[in-house]
């Protein structure tokens, strides 16, 4: 009797689409996919593969040892080159932030907190598998204190050592050595050996990748726009987990697509509607957030300067000599020089950037997103400003996390900006 | 006669505004938003309506503005409450010799807004996501105080002591500080101008971050509060230009741009 009492009724857990993460998703895709008109039909790929893997939990699978990536500072061409495959661990939920919170002081960036939560997590989504490495680039203070703590929940992780001034000479060798010391630990994981037919295929292959994103770039320069941009953003997320080959093919339709629409004067949004470049701390899915909100109030995002887009995928690496020794070298220097991140002592390099994007895709505004304890971007946004200010060009900051709740206020906000490019515009007129 | 209304759908007040062709105030209602944004937005309409014994289909165009806006759907257009402000303040300010910066101070949000000589926004500031330093925290502090709103106002000026540290920003936490000083034994009259005083020195850094220009127009619903006027006034060291009806510069601004719009659609 006593015994039955003391009995263990066993839990049946519930499948995984029942979870708040799969609803958070779930409630981002619904939006993204059914809240705006005439969607490209190429977009399907991309909104199956983000219900399958973030709605479903549907695995995904890899060839040859997985190394996930903390950053886009670790060269993903040197992975492939090894027969591996980079994953980009960098996570975008606000449930995974909310488990992060344990690791981190309070006000610390979501983006850190997100990622250690999902870490940290026995049920990791995306379902990657677990990663047989973990490269932990040193930029901002708060990924560099991410190492110990990883290594804490069981992965071997991997120090990338980055410099943080620009320009100087010493850090180009600096971070040349430390590309090839990389290098070393790949054979090390790997048992394989690097060699130029494998790089060179490798840095093809990438390649390939980001002349289709460059051209998919290109098109958003169009007026009135082909594509909005929470779909441009859809797909550069895409990459962090989908195979390279399977992604690129997909994009080139979506190309292939954009380029009928260009011919059949096709338009995604009302000629009026303000073209904005969008900056500063990286939207990943599901915290499309911002370039939703802005969408939604007749906004068109035409093109970006972040981490989780055209910063990762823009820039092509220039080999000058084809040997292997000058190709992580050249490797190095791309992964060095084009980067606009603000955990440099200077950046002119993104102010320059930012007013040629302005200047190309003929944008009426920036938004500036800083996520809350994202120091670096919050301090940068100063001179970016004053730049700004000078060159007579509207800009909004806006301080935010992973949050839903500030959505209302934040939404006032980004409506009246909108309002404020249209009455100048007219103005201009 | 054609007639034109703004409606500020506000997180603690419904304001409507009606103008006519000319662009002159014809009335104003203020009304409380209670839960049921959509059905007291009507009734304050149709209240001001019969107030002035106007039809419904004089109102020729009505622009919603405020945190409900995009749920009164009889509205033609809506439009943010920053773009409202200025066109209300812009209008308003031009017989005292125009205006160029605005603060405003809600329920649930305070913003610093500079326009150009022209009336177009040029830069706006909000507060982060919290009550702070909002009407909302007025009234809480009035609760505690068991005073009623329109009282804090008089007792700012009552008193000789001097006004009260309130250092909590939140709130919630500045709720049990003024708990802790009452406990003290400290008079209400040096709390309460210690409250405005905490509430003027947030909303001056607002100010300040989109650059004072000119002439300072304050509005919103405490901007009915005289002590609380007395402190920003103090802390920005300039005179505020405060409306006779602070609450509804944004309604009268929202009501002003649906008649330009109007004209403009037809025009010709």
């Amino acid at each position: 009797m006593e015994n039955e009492i003391h009995q263990v009724i066993p839990i049946q857990p519930a499948p995984y689409s029942r979870s708040r993460q799969a609803g958070e998703a779930q409630t981002v895709l619904d939006h993204i996919v059914d809240d705006f008109q005439e969607n490209p039909a190429a977009m399907q790929y991309f909104y199956d593969l983000f219900r399958g893997v973030y709605c479903h939990g549907d695995e995904i699978p890899h060839s040859g040892k997985l190394v996930g990536t903390t950053c886009i500072q670790a060269p993903e061409e040197l992975i492939y080159a090894f027969g591996a495959t980079p994953v980009r661990l960098c996570n975008g939920s606000y449930h995974y932030d909310q488990r992060g919170a344990d690791f981190m002081p309070a006000k610390s960036c979501s983006l850190v907190k997100a990622t250690l939560g999902m870490l940290s997590s026995e049920n990791v989504i995306p379902k990657i598998g677990k990663p047989d490495l973990v490269v932990n680039p040193s930029t901002c203070d708060q990924k560099k204190k991410s190492s110990a703590m990883i290594e804490g929940m069981g992965y071997s992780v991997y120090d990338l050592e980055f410099p943080n001034v620009k320009e100087s000479e010493a850090s180009r060798v600096y971070w040349r050595r430390s590309v090839r010391e990389f290098a070393e630990q790949l054979r090390k994981l790997t048992g394989q050996r690097l060699t130029r037919a494998k790089l060179k295929a490798a840095m093809a292959m990438t390649g390939r990748a980001q002349a289709a994103f460059r051209t998919l770039h290109n098109f958003r320069r169009q007026t009135p726009s082909l594509i909005l941009g929470k779909d441009a953003f859809l797909v550069t997320n895409a990459y962090f987990f989908d195979d390279i080959e399977r992604w690129t093919a997909a994009v080139e339709k979506l190309n292939a697509e954009l380029a009928e629409r260009q011919a059949a004067g096709f338009r995604a949004v009302q000629s009026k509607a303000p073209r904005v470049v969008f900056t500063g701390s990286p939207p990943i899915f599901p915290n499309l957030k911002l370039p939703l909100l802005i969408e939604e109030a007749g906004g068109v995002v035409v093109a970006d300067e972040t981490c989780s887009a055209n910063r990762m995928l823009y820039d092509m690496t220039a080999v000058d000599e084809w040997l292997v020794g000058d190709m992580v070298d050249s490797l190095a220097d791309k992964y060095l020089k084009p980067c606009t991140c603000p955990i440099f002592t200077r950046n002119d390099d993104r102010k320059r950037r930012l007013l040629d994007l302005v200047d190309q895709f003929q944008a009426d505004g920036v938004i500036y997103q800083a996520f809350s304890g994202c120091q670096v971007y919050e301090m940068e946004y100063r001179s970016v400003a004053e730049e700004f200010n000078k060159a007579g060009i509207p800009l909004l900051y806006i301080e935010t996390d992973y949050s839903p709740d500030d959505q209302g206020q934040l939404s006032t906000r980004i409506e009246a900006f909108l309002e404020s490019l249209k009455n100048r515009k007219k103005r201009h007129a | 006669m054609n007639y034109f209304a703004g409606i500020d759908v506000g997180s603690t007040a419904i304001k409507v505004a009606l103008v006519d062709e000319q662009g002159t105030l014809a009335g104003v209602h203020v009304t409380a938003s209670g839960s049921l944004f959509h059905k007291n937005s009507t009734e304050a309409l149709n209240t001001l309506l019969a107030k002035l014994g106007l039809q419904r289909a004089e109102v020729r165009y009505l622009i919603a503005t405020g945190y409900g806006r995009k749920l009164f759907k009889e509205a033609d257009d809506s439009i943010s409450e920053i773009t409202a402000n200025a066109a209300g303040a812009f209008e308003t300010g031009k017989a005292y010799g125009g205006v160029r910066t605005i603060i405003n101070i809600g329920g649930q949000d305070s913003k610093a807004i500079r326009i150009d000589p022209t009336g177009n926004v040029e830069n706006f500031a909000m507060n982060d996501k919290c009550a702070a330093g909002t009407g909302r925290f007025l009234d809480v502090a009035a609760r505690n105080l068991e005073l009623d709103l329109e009282e804090l106002g008089d007792y700012h000026f009552r008193g000789d002591k001097a006004p009260l540290n309130i250092n909590s920003t939140c709130t919630v936490f500045a709720e049990s500080e003024i708990i802790g000083l009452l406990a003290n034994g400290h008079g209400k009259s040096e709390i309460i101008a210690g409250i405005h005083y905490s509430i003027a020195s947030r909303t001056v850094r607002l100010a300040k971050r989109v650059g004072v220009e000119d002439r300072v127009y304050f509005d919103g619903g405490p901007a009915l509060n005289k002590g609380l006027v007395a402190a920003i006034q103090d802390e920005l060291g300039r005179e505020l230009l405060v409306p006779e009806y602070p609450q509804t510069t944004t309604a009268f601004g929202a009501a002003i741009l649906a008649r330009n719009d109007w004209l403009e659609e037809n025009a010709g």
